[in-house]
């Protein structure tokens, strides 16, 4: 079966050693708000807007496109966490096959499900800056939820597998 | 749908590894469809006749649900 839109098998172990480090590094940065002096830096931005939520921000008008200061902390663990999660969630496994493919998208169609309707339940209980914390964590759990139950069932499979000669 | 590829298997003395590297399919995939938990493609059904020199009829069985 043909893959197109699937990565080789050799990212899978390179996402893991990002994603790993990554996740460890998001979780500290988001409960203590850590900023590292060092990663204030010169950006480009697509849109600049005074009224920035960034305080550090150093800003003198609004408008697309601009350079602009901001600490880049968050912008890096984000990144990597992005590009990692990616890698393992979208690298073909050692044996890609058509029972594999199903199980993946199943996975994917059970994590947009699971997804949502955790944003949901948080949407109607959770109220101001909680809920921005939950919109923060809501950009990556999609992919989170995807890694656990596609590798849970793919283990799953594996497992019924050595008992069953 | 069910199947009696564990059967054919055992008759030529196969074991899941063997299939699935004949049909080159993962190993758990022979699994999930001997446990009926997984259809096949009609595609890996007709490879799957093919190692047995069966038609796929008389591997692959409707049942009253389908």
């Amino acid at each position: 079966m043909n893959q197109k839109l699937l990565l080789p098998n050799r990212f899978k172990m390179i996402g893991w050693t990002i994603l790993i480090p990554a996740t460890i590094a998001g979780i500290i940065l988001t409960t203590t708000g850590y900023e590292a002096e060092w990663l204030n830096a010169k950006v480009l931005t697509l849109f600049y807007d005074e009224m920035g939520i960034f305080s550090d921000v150093m800003i003198d008008k609004f408008g697309p496109f601009g350079m602009i200061e901001a600490n880049i902390t968050n912008t890096l663990v984000g990144v990597v966490f992005l590009i990692g999660g990616l890698m393992v969630a979208f690298s073909k496994e050692n044996h890609e096959d058509e029972f594999i493919a199903n199980l993946r998208l199943s996975s994917l169609l059970w994590s947009v499900w699971v997804n949502y309707i955790l944003l949901l339940i948080a949407f109607l209980l959770v109220y101001g800056l909680a809920f921005l914390h939950i919109m923060i964590y809501n950009m990556f759990t999609i992919l989170i939820i995807f890694i656990i139950r596609f590798n849970y069932i793919l283990y799953k499979s594996t497992k019924s597998m050595a008992d069953d000669k | 749908m069910t199947n009696r590829i564990k059967v054919e298997r055992a008759i030529l003395n196969l074991t899941q590894e063997d299939l699935a590297n004949r049909i080159s399919v993962s190993r758990q995939t022979i699994n999930a469809m001997e446990a009926n938990k997984y259809v096949p493609s009609t595609v890996l059904a007709l490879k799957i006749a093919r190692v047995f020199n069966k038609p796929v009829e008389q591997i692959f069985f409707l049942e009253d649900e389908d």
